[in-house]
This record gives C-alpha cells, sequence and structure tokens, in this order.
C-alpha cells in the first residue's frame, strides 16, 4: 500500500519513498547493477518471478482484416468473405488465410484471439493507446507502453536498453493523438531506444553508436570532463524534466558506445547470409532479425513497427483506394514480407531455446469491416479483431473466443485491450498488483482492477 | 470578476470587454485583498421551480470575493412556507405555486435564497429532446461503447451524445416493429425492462425502477411518447457553479448545473450532466458533480449536457502561503505582468529573480530571430550600461533581417511548405509569399483573408498553393480551423463534438464554404490556377442535404448567392469580433517566446481545454487586435514584460511550475535553430545538397531538405497542421549524435573554422576559451571554468588542437548550449 505524506511524497509500505522508488527505475534504464537489482529486489520494489522472460511486440500499423487472415468466414456471403480462401494448418481445427501458407506451418506454436475489440473512436492512434498500454489516454494521464514500464519495474539487463523499438516510432496516423508508444507519466528517462534506421539496408549501422576514429578512450574521458564542468556552473535546469532527461541520455549513450557486447547485438553481419534471408531482405524481416539479436544481448522487450504510418505506403490499412492500400497490394506485398519474417522469427528463437521465455505477440489496432467497402478495400473496425500470440508461456494451437458469424463481433469471450497487455504482464512475471507512481505521485495500478490475463493461453 | 457562462457568446464578450473584465479583475482582487472576508452564500441565491418534476439542489458555500473556497458540509436548509417549497436532504421540491424563502444555517451563521414557485397548475410533461434525451446520455446508452457506436449494439442503435433527436426518436418508436416502447402499458417497454435489468442487457444494469431516469423515460412513454417539436425550448448556455474555487486538497465541493432554455426557463440538471476532470492529479470528480481535490496546482472541471459544456476552476494553491511582499514587490512592467503575478498570488507561486543581462540576450535573440548574438554583439550589450538597452535591443531585434527567416520558417510549418506535395516552382512561390508576408510585417488578420480566399494562378500568388495542398471541403474547413482558429473540428464530421459546441451541422456548413473552389492545371511546371465557380455544393452524409454554408457559430450564406462564399469566411474569421482567431495566433505567439502556451498544446483550443490564465489571454488578445493584428507589437509587449525576464532559475516554492510564468522555462533549441547555432558558434556553416553554401537551415524553404540532424532533432515532416509533428524532446538518439555523428564532429575540424582562425591569431587558450563562450553561451566563462579547462588544455601539450577541439565540444554539448534558457 502507498500513502501520501504532507508533502505529496508516496511512500510504499516498506518505506521505500516515491523519489527512491523513481531512482531505481531511473537507475535501471541507465545500468543498474546485478547488486543494486538485488537490493531493489530484497526492497520488494522489483517481483522476482519470471526476471528472464522477453517480450517482442509485432505492432501490425493500419490493422489487418480479420476475415482476410485469421478469422475467415468461407460461408458467408461474397461482400462479407471478401476474395481469399482458408487453409487447413498444421494444428487440429484452424483454418487461416491462403495468404499464410508459411504461418499454416507452425500454427501448433501460436494462439489465436478472435474475439478482440475496443470501444473508443475508430482511428489508429485510438487503439495504437489501448493495445501498447492497457489504456486509452483520459484527464491529461498518458499512460505507459508495456515496455516501459517493465523498463520501469526491471531496469535494464545488460549495456542495452531495457526497451528498444525497431525500426522507428509510429509516425503520423490520422487521428493526430499519442500512440502510447513511450513512458507517459513514468518519465522519458523510461522512453526505448528507438534505432532510428532501415536493417535492411547494405549500409546499416546504429547511426552514430560508435565515434569516429579520432576520438579514442582518452579524448572521450576528456570530453566527459570537460563537459562537466561547463554543466557544473549554471543551475537553471534543476526543474527542467527535459534538461534532466538530456543528462540521463548522455549518461545511457556512454555506456552503449563503450560496451562491446551493445555494439555486437545490433551488428547484423554477424549473421549468415542465409538466415538473413530466412527473414527476407526487407526492413520487417530484418527488423525481426535485429529483435532477435537484441534478446539474446539481455534487450528485455522489443517493439517491431511492421509500419511506421498508413499513408502512401503499402501496409495492412486496406481502404482500397490511395493513399491507402489495396486488398491486392496486401495480398502481393504485404502478406508474403510478414508470412516469412514472422515465421522465420518463431522458427530461430525455437531453435535457440528462446522462445519459451520470450513471448512473441501480434497486436494490431483493430479490425477492419465486414462488409467490403465499393473501393473494395475493409474500413476501421473497433468491434471485433484478432491477435495472437507465441511462446514465453504460451501454449500454441489454440483458439480463444470466436466472432458473430460475420466476424463483426464477438460472439464469444470478448477481450479488451488491457486484457492483452495484463496477457503480456503475465507473462513476464509481473505482479499485476503492483503501483506505478503516476502523476502527482499518485499510485497508478500496473493494471486495472478487473482486467485479467487471458488465462486460456497458457 | 464576473461570473461567466461558458459559452461561444461570453468568450466573445469576455475578448470584446477584456478591458472591461481586467478592470473588473484587478478591482476585485485588490478588493480582496484588502478586506478577504468571508461571506456565506446559498447557491443558487435566486431560482424558479418551474413545475411539479422540478428541483433544485443547494449547496451553502464560503466565499471571499467572488471565489468559493469552502462547502459547509453540515449546512441545514428550512423553507418559509413548507407548503409552497419542501426540503428533501439538500435539495428544494415545489409543493404549489407562490414564494418561499430557503435558509441555510451553520453554526450561528445563516444565508438565504429566495425561490419561485410556478406551473404546479399545469400538467406535467417530459421533452424527448430535452429530457428523454439526457437520460439516455447520461446513462450511457447513446455512448460510443454501447448503442451510440456507429453500428449500433444488438440491433438498437441511438446517434452518439444524442446529436441527432429525430434519428434517435425514430430508432426507439419505429424501428424493430415499435415494440421497444409500449404505449397501453409503459412498464413493459424494452426501453425500461433492458436497462433495469428486468429483461437480459448485455449493457447491464443501467438505472433502478424507483429512479429518476426510470420516472422521466415511463412519464414519457404513458404520455404517448411526443417526438422532437420544433417548438421545444433549446439549450441556450450552462451555468455552473461556483464557478472558480480555491480549495485545499482534501476538500469536497459539490457542482451544480443550471441548464438555461430558450423560453427563458432554467433548470437544475446536475444529475444529468457528465462530469471529468482535466487534471486528475489535482482533482477529480465523481459522476453527480461531487470534486474531490488530491493535489495542488490547477484542474478544470468539465461538465457535459445536451452537446454543451461547461467548465468550472478549481485552484489549489501550493503551500506554505508566502508574504504579500513576495508578490507586491515584483516587477510590473505591462498588463502582462500584472495579470501573470495575479495568478501566481492566487496559486501562491513566488515569480523568480530577473534573468542576468547574458541571460537575456542569448534568450531574445534566440526566441525573436533564432541566432545567436555574435561575440561582438555579446560584448558589446554586456558591457553596455544604458538604462534602456535592453528596449533597444527589443526594437532592434524586431526589425532584423533575420527576423524574416525565423518567422517565416514557422508559418512555413504552419501551412505546409513541403517539395514533397507541391512541385518546386510552386513550393518557392508559396514560401515566398510567406517570406515577403513577414517581411512587410502584413498583419495577421490580412495574412489569413489572403491565403482563404486565395484566387489564380500558383506561381503567381503562393498564398494560391493552400488550395492545391487542400482540396476536399471537409479537409479544407478542418485545415483553416487548426491553422487560424487553433482547433480542431474533426469529430464533429461524424457527430456532435464531444469536447467542444460544435455541431455535425455546423462542420458541414463550414465544409460547403468551400465547395465552390476549383482548380486546373495551367502552363508552367507546378503552376495550377485556382478560381471560385458560381455553383455546387457539399453534401452532408447525415442528412444527404448541403448545410447552409456557414462559418462555425457565424452567420451563413444564402444558398443562391454567387459571391465567393470564402470573402464570407475570410470576413467572419478576421472579424475583430471572432474571440477564436485572434486567441489562436496570440498563442501561438506566446508558446514561441514562453515555452508553454496559455492553452497548451498550442493547436488545442477548446472550451474543454481552459487557459492557465484565462484573463490573461483575453487581455494578450484584445492587446492584438487593439494594435491591428501586428505580431510585432505583440511581440514587444511580451519581450518587454518582467514576466519573460525571469530567470529560469526555479526557486524552490516555484520549482513545480510548468504552466503559469512564475519562471522562464529552458526549452531545447528546435532542430533548426540548434544547427544554426552549431554553425555559428563554430563558424562552420552546414551545407544543404541543392542549396547555396552559406544558406542556413531557418532559411531553408522547405523541409523535404536530407539531414540526419534535423530530423533526429524533430523537424516536423509538414504533412499535417499540427503543432505536434515538432518535437523538442532529447533522446539518446540525438546524445549519440551530437557525441559520435558527423555534425559536431565535422565542425571541429572544418577548415578555417573559429578555432582554427583562433589559432591562427596566435590566441591564449584563455582567450580562446573565452571567445567560445561569448560565442556559444553568451557569457564570459567564470575565473573557475576558465582556469579548469585551461588546466586540462595545458595538460594535453603535444596536442593542443584535439583538446581544444573537446573544450568546443564540451561547450557544444552542454546543457547551456542546447536550451534556451
Amino acid at each position: 500500500m502507498l500513502h501520501l505524506t504532507a508533502r505529496g511524497q508516496a511512500h510504499t509500505c516498506d518505506g521505500i519513498s516515491r523519489r527512491d522508488f523513481l531512482q531505481i527505475g531511473a537507475l535501471g534504464a541507465l545500468g543498474l547493477t546485478l547488486t543494486d537489482l538485488v537490493a531493489a529486489q530484497a526492497a520488494g520494489a522489483v517481483a522476482k518471478e519470471h526476471d528472464d522472460r522477453n517480450v517482442i511486440l509485432i505492432f501490425n500499423l493500419g490493422a489487418p482484416s480479420q476475415i482476410d487472415t485469421f478469422d475467415m468466414k468461407p460461408d458467408a456471403p461474397a461482400e462479407i468473405r471478401g476474395p481469399f480462401k482458408p487453409i487447413s494448418t498444421n494444428a487440429a481445427g484452424i483454418q487461416i488465410s491462403e495468404i499464410f501458407p508459411l504461418h499454416a506451418k507452425h500454427a501448433d506454436k501460436f494462439s489465436l484471439v478472435r474475439s478482440c475489440y475496443h470501444t473508443a473512436a475508430a482511428v489508429h492512434d485510438t487503439g495504437h493507446q489501448m493495445m501498447q498500454t492497457g489504456r486509452l489516454f483520459t484527464g491529461g494521464i498518458n499512460t505507459p507502453h508495456a515496455g516501459c514500464a517493465l523498463s520501469f519495474l526491471r531496469g535494464r539487463r545488460s549495456d542495452l536498453p531495457a526497451h528498444v523499438v525497431l525500426p522507428e516510432p509510429m509516425g503520423p496516423t490520422g487521428g493526430n493523438l499519442p500512440h502510447g508508444q513511450d513512458a507517459g507519466f513514468l518519465g522519458k528517462a523510461h522512453d526505448p531506444f528507438a534505432l532510428m534506421a532501415d536493417p535492411s539496408k547494405a549500409d546499416f549501422k546504429v547511426p552514430d553508436l560508435l565515434p569516429p576514429p579520432e576520438i579514442g578512450e582518452a579524448r572521450l574521458e576528456r570530453r566527459r570532463k570537460l563537459r562537466a564542468i561547463v554543466d557544473e556552473t549554471v543551475h537553471n535546469f534543476e526543474a527542467s524534466d527535459n534538461a534532466k532527461l538530456l543528462d540521463s541520455n548522455f549518461e545511457a549513450a556512454f555506456r552503449m558506445m563503450t560496451s562491446p557486447q551493445a555494439r555486437a547485438a545490433f551488428d547484423l553481419s554477424k549473421e549468415p547470409t542465409a538466415v538473413r534471408e530466412r527473414y527476407g531482405m526487407n526492413r520487417f524481416g530484418q527488423c525481426c532479425l535485429l529483435a532477435r539479436r537484441l534478446i539474446e544481448g539481455g534487450v528485455r522487450f522489443v517493439t517491431v513497427n511492421t509500419f511506421l504510418t498508413v499513408f502512401n505506403e503499402i501496409t495492412w490499412d486496406i481502404h482500397g483506394s490511395n493513399p491507402f492500400t489495396s486488398i491486392e497490394g496486401m495480398r502481393n506485398i504485404v502478406a508474403p514480407m510478414y508470412d516469412q519474417a514472422y515465421t522465420a522469427l518463431l522458427e530461430d528463437l525455437g531453435s535457440r531455446g528462446l522462445l519459451e521465455k520470450t513471448l512473441v505477440c501480434n497486436l494490431a489496432e483493430f479490425g477492419r469491416t465486414p462488409r467490403v467497402n465499393p473501393a473494395g478495400g475493409r474500413d476501421h473496425w473497433p468491434q471485433c479483431w484478432t491477435v495472437y500470440f507465441a511462446g514465453g508461456g504460451v501454449q500454441g494451437g489454440r483458439v480463444i473466443g470466436a466472432s458473430d458469424r460475420i466476424g463483426g463481433v464477438p460472439a464469444e469471450r470478448p477481450v479488451e485491450p488491457a486484457e492483452i497487455v495484463a496477457t503480456i504482464y503475465h507473462s513476464l512475471g509481473l505482479d499485476l498488483e503492483s503501483k506505478l507512481p503516476g502523476p502527482q505521485g499518485r499510485p497508478f495500478p500496473l493494471v486495472d482492477t478487473g482486467k485479467h490475463p487471458i488465462h486460456e493461453l497458457f | 470578476m464576473h461570473v461567466p457562462l461558458a459559452t461561444g457568446s461570453a468568450l466573445k464578450e469576455m475578448s470584446m470587454k477584456a478591458t472591461r473584465c481586467i478592470s473588473i479583475f484587478l478591482i476585485g482582487f485588490l478588493a480582496q485583498h484588502a478586506a478577504a472576508q468571508e461571506e456565506l452564500r446559498l447557491m443558487p441565491g435566486k431560482f424558479v421551480l418551474g413545475g411539479p418534476a422540478t428541483s433544485q439542489r443547494l449547496v451553502l458555500e464560503k466565499f471571499r470575493g467572488e471565489t468559493a473556497v469552502a462547502q459547509v458540509e453540515d449546512a441545514q436548509f428550512s423553507s418559509s412556507d413548507p407548503a409552497v417549497v419542501k426540503i428533501e436532504g439538500n435539495a428544494a421540491l415545489p409543493l404549489k405555486n407562490g414564494t418561499s424563502v430557503i435558509t441555510a444555517i451553520t453554526g450561528d451563521q445563516r444565508a438565504t435564497a429566495d425561490v419561485t414557485v410556478t406551473g404546479m397548475d399545469q400538467p406535467l410533461t417530459w421533452s424527448f429532446r430535452n429530457h428523454v434525451e439526457s437520460v439516455l446520455s447520461k446513462s450511457g446508452c447513446n455512448s460510443g461503447a454501447c448503442h451510440g457506436a456507429l453500428a449500433g449494439k444488438k440491433g438498437f442503435k441511438l446517434s452518439l451524445g444524442a446529436f441527432d433527436p429525430d434519428a434517435d426518436y425514430a430508432y426507439i418508436t419505429r424501428q424493430a416493429r415499435a415494440r421497444r416502447i409500449v404505449l397501453s402499458d409503459p412498464g413493459r417497454s424494452l426501453v425500461l425492462t433492458k436497462p433495469t435489468g428486468a429483461m437480459p442487457h448485455k449493457g447491464g444494469v443501467r438505472f433502478a425502477v424507483d429512479s429518476p431516469e426510470y420516472r422521466v423515460l415511463a412519464d414519457w412513454i404513458a404520455a404517448g411518447a411526443p417526438g422532437p417539436r420544433e417548438n421545444d425550448p433549446r439549450l441556450r448556455q450552462l451555468e455552473i457553479l461556483p464557478v472558480a474555487s480555491i480549495l485545499k486538497p482534501g476538500a469536497k465541493q459539490q457542482l451544480i448545473v443550471r441548464a438555461h432554455f430558450s423560453d427563458d426557463h432554467i433548470e437544475d440538471v446536475t444529475r444529468w450532466v457528465k462530469f471529468t476532470s482535466t487534471n486528475e492529479s489535482v482533482a477529480q470528480v465523481s459522476g453527480d458533480g461531487l470534486v474531490q481535490v488530491s493535489g495542488h496546482g490547477e484542474a478544470a472541471i468539465k461538465g457535459w449536457y445536451l452537446s454543451s459544456n461547461v467548465i468550472a476552476t478549481v485552484t489549489s494553491p501550493h503551500v506554505p502561503q508566502l508574504p504579500k511582499e513576495t508578490f507586491a514587490s515584483a516587477e510590473r512592467k505591462n498588463f502582462i505582468d500584472e495579470l501573470v503575478l495575479a495568478k501566481l498570488e492566487a496559486l501562491n507561486l513566488p515569480p523568480s529573480p530577473p534573468a542576468s543581462d547574458a541571460e537575456f540576450l542569448r534568450r531574445v535573440f534566440l526566441d525573436t530571430i533564432g541566432v545567436l548574438p555574435s561575440v561582438a554583439e555579446a560584448r558589446a550589450f554586456l558591457a553596455d550600461s544604458a538604462p534602456h538597452k535592453r528596449e533597444k535591443l527589443i526594437d532592434e531585434l524586431l526589425g532584423r533581417p533575420e527576423f524574416v527567416d525565423y518567422w517565416a520558417y514557422k508559418w512555413s510549418d504552419l501551412l505546409l511548405v513541403n517539395s514533397e506535395k507541391l512541385r518546386p516552382a510552386a513550393m518557392w512561390s508559396y514560401y515566398h509569399w510567406i517570406r515577403n508576408s513577414v517581411a512587410s510585417n502584413k498583419p495577421w488578420d490580412q495574412f489569413a483573408r489572403e491565403i482563404v480566399t486565395a484566387t489564380g494562378s500558383t506561381l503567381e500568388n503562393g498564398a494560391a498553393n493552400f488550395y492545391v495542398l487542400h482540396q476536399d471541403p471537409p479537409e479544407l474547413a478542418e485545415t483553416v480551423s487548426v491553422a487560424f482558429l487553433g482547433m480542431s473540428i474533426n469529430c464533429a464530421k461524424c457527430h456532435n463534438h464531444p469536447l467542444e459546441k460544435w455541431t455535425n451541422d455546423q462542420y458541414y456548413g463550414m465544409a460547403n464554404l468551400f465547395a465552390r473552389v476549383r482548380s486546373k492545371e495551367a502552363e508552367g511546371e507546378g503552376n495550377r490556377v485556382v478560381f471560385p465557380v458560381a455553383n455546387g455544393e457539399w453534401i452532408q452524409p447525415r442528412t444527404g442535404k448541403a448545410q447552409s454554408p456557414r462559418p462555425l457559430d457565424g452567420e451563413p450564406v444564402a444558398m443562391d448567392s454567387e459571391a465567393d462564399r470564402r470573402v464570407h469566411l475570410a470576413n467572419w474569421l478576421t472579424s475583430p469580433d471572432n474571440p477564436y482567431f485572434s486567441r489562436a495566433i496570440t498563442n501561438r505567439v506566446w508558446a514561441n517566446f514562453f515555452g508553454a502556451g496559455l492553452v497548451e498544446n498550442v493547436d488545442d483550443l477548446r472550451l474543454t481545454n481552459p487557459p492557465s490564465n484565462a484573463a490573461l489571454f483575453g487581455a494578450a488578445a484584445k492587446y492584438l487586435v487593439d494594435h491591428k493584428y501586428d505580431l510585432k507589437e505583440l511581440m514587444r509587449a511580451i519581450l518587454r514584460s518582467a514576466t519573460y525576464a525571469r530567470s529560469s532559475q526555479p526557486l524552490p516554492e516555484n520549482a513545480s511550475d510548468a504552466r503559469f510564468y512564475a519562471r522562464y522555462y529552458p526549452k531545447r533549441l528546435m532542430a533548426e535553430v540548434l544547427l544554426d547555432a552549431l554553425s555559428q558558434a563554430t563558424a562552420a556553416p552546414s551545407a544543404f545538397e541543392d542549396y547555396a553554401s552559406g544558406t542556413r537551415a531557418i532559411q531553408l524553404p522547405d523541409v523535404n531538405v536530407n539531414s540526419y540532424f534535423l530530423k533526429t532533432f524533430g523537424r516536423p515532416l509538414r504533412a499535417i497542421t499540427c503543432e505536434c509533428e515538432r518535437t523538442a524532446e532529447p533522446s539518446m538518439v540525438q546524445v549519440l549524435h551530437l557525441s559520435n555523428g558527423d555534425t559536431v564532429n565535422q565542425k571541429l575540424q572544418t577548415k578555417g573554422n573559429r578555432l582554427e582562425q583562433q589559432m591562427a591569431a596566435n590566441q591564449t587558450s584563455e582567450q580562446i576559451v573565452e571567445e567560445i563562450y561569448l560565442a556559444a553561451l553568451s557569457r564570459f566563462p567564470t575565473p573557475d571554468e576558465k582556469s579548469r579547462i585551461v588546466a586540462a588544455v595545458n595538460e594535453a601539450q603535444a596536442n593542443r588542437r584535439e583538446a581544444l577541439e573537446d573544450v568546443y565540444w564540451s561547450v557544444l554539448s552542454s546543457k547551456e548550449f542546447l536550451f534556451n534558457h
């Protein structure tokens, strides 16, 4: 339990003040040492269970059509069922769309939830908020992305950041709202590290990870010392969050650029060509491969954005007309790329023994209209869609929930975004009742009361 | 301070009478401090109960001046004529026509309210439009999660937030073979059996059988379920009590909302209002309007009823109480200081002391013209002992050529100048139009008018490119609203705006103003001709008809008029009576200098997102109108204020302030200004492909210019009109680039850069350090800094150049450099 003292400082029952709590968190992002971590665990601030668990969150920005992918309605009228046929998979009784032939060979590893829905406005951004933070932003309170909450609660595990987003954060998707892809009220110290580069490019490297050759270790050290002298004189920045963050960014950056382990994790040239090609030599494919390397290197949470915007790019956003995507664009370009990379990731994680401790979840902001629109596409539909999970304790080959006969609304076991995020926390072994320090020290539950993980998955 | 009713017309009135407002505010403020006496009031002080089903909630409140300071929780209420008005709990209920006086007592104090009861001889009637729809809204039936969803729920659809009563009436009484209501036996109606749980309802139990909600619906059905009528009284405005309160953490405050209707009757609608808090860390509010204060600062409580919104402000001053002297002694140079200090005193936030000359110099250069003062300028200003040197500097800066670069860039952001969407010739034409407008100090109303009414060749009239970038009437309506009114009306495209008063009809009225703009290809690359035509309408999907062309809450134009509708829009837009227009631009200019808009975000002006200082916002916007939309005059007032010239160093008591201007808020330099500052400090210009060497980043007309630095430090894409496109948040990626990237490191090695010049001139290490401090930070190094840095350079011996490069790097990566402070 937390209580508020007169000065507005929150204390946990074991006497850790919010300030301490924050410091533990902040240190985490910047490289909490193992001893510190143990001390924090002893103090009860960090849960111990499943500390070796990781998450790869593949966010299918744009939002795939449930009916054309994982929740086919072959018996519905043509204007509902769309152009694709179902195919059988290696999991008994599960059929998926013919556009995912490779998925069909791995259905025993993942489980579908066919009854996800949300009730906010049908713009991309609201779904991004809810699916990544578990909540819709209201009252000026921006809740943290699940990976940022994890970064806060467990800190980093190696010289690499706790949470990395590949290849870049989501860009504009039309709603002008935040996407729920940062640390929100936990403070920007827990924002994910964004790669800001395309790993499929021949000259790919993490931008500016290494100092130029003329700056050796001695000069780096001198620069740090001199910068400290300049920064000591003026004290006008004490109350500026952005200025404090700049300092912590400098520390974290220094740690990463001086760590051979961190550099190696980002080095895709260490992968055999066959492996790179198995993932697909495109941005999404190589991001999935990089996600695996980062997990191996000690990153706890990797968010892979399949796409960065819905404008002027071939994505899942199949309205059927420009600047959006057509249903053929999805079949010919998006689906093959996606099918290849995702299944490569499952195989690769599996063969390295990483799948058991790495939850791979494939989420999207909503589904699409059961009825094909006049442009031959489908529009936004938050009333019902499919998400799926593998690894991290999830049993494959299952279907949880069901939609009605046209894929329009959940017919069984409706699942809301808060339950998806609770499922992620559950796989990570986090105590769902733990509290985050909310705005002005108000204790904020990790998950709202009454929101449970989807236990049928485990 | 009067009690403003939060409506558009009240805002307009406030804006027009801002001077009076301010003087009243100041008088009220002074009176309040002279007397500081508490007074007990019964709210509402006078009211009418107009018929059998009416009631009025009562609250006994302590006031200081016009500000509520505490609700009396143990108040006892009594009626002087219990045969006319009876008291039930904390509500007054009518029994027969007549008058009565309600008395509220606490301890030995009392307050009264006069009540008139009328209409008890009239039969009880519930209106579908006003009462039934309110019940459906408050019970959540028509929310987006339930039957208000686009597709309805379980075959039953209602309009979201009851924005379409005619449709709702049809849904309820006609659809599903009219089985939702049973006129002969109202209790069997589905609209009663479902929400009370008598029949299975996915949405759960919404109200009980003995609730007022049930009674309204049941009585209405029993009366034959009359539909919405043209002559129904319409809601004119909402009133909330108390509209402003100062409360402590832990305090509770019951709000009362009264609806004023077009037939002049007033109803207590508190029960039907949906309440939310805009700042839950300061105050929360329950469904029935009980506010609970939990933190320090300010929160706005929003009440929504029948598509209208009303705001009550709850202020929770910081502790401990500061002496009056703290505020009385602070410098006041103009109205900005008066109004900022009044707010700070109300919140008990002390102002930081004045900034030093060096801080002021660097700050005013960066904020006004986007460049650093040169070494010579810094030396001269710091040495100048003239008393009015700051005023003189301000006037000079407002006339500098770099002023044009900087502000042309800002307005190019706003208007999305971008060669990805426009051919180069058109892009240049658009940019030059903006640039020339800034250079000639074109008043903002004229600037907006020329954009909105633009016609002709896009190469000859750059403003016409606005109609190339945006072509579809709804998009034009939305873009004009964001750019020039600072507000998003997008929600109203599908339904009434839930957070504003804008309706779906108003949205399509606004869109229809653009239905007669056309453009066609013309000779020359990127050339299009924009022209108005005499016919064409934009159809509103909901009604299948065109709304009469009308600028939001302005007057409509006749459908059959062949005049360019955009002229009518421009007249409304730029009228001094339009409060939104002057406020939007005032807020943008304000945010540029203070780092935080009076409304945040800058382009999110809406009733339910109130300014941090309403009196100041009104006064600043009025100042701009009074000065004929001359932005430089507003800038001058801002720059001359003591508020702008405050130190950014926080005091322990104001460190938490980020909205009320107790100090100057340090802000990271915007991407383009930062890159230019790096070039200037190192005397090593940046190169941009296809642009003449020496072109500064802020002089680029276009964002479609390759620069990793600018992208990483938050340059906007200019894809959508939204301040949110630009970000100033530091990230690790930026830090990696400063440390290892090719921007700073390359500038340190550029031939002929400042360091090389210094070394060629055989400057001592002391001189070199002093100059880079002046060039980058606009100040002299302290003796301690100088000696420690020089010592480090001397240690390096053999490689002095490298050591000096590292000194430069350290200055250029310091917070003091990266931030304007």
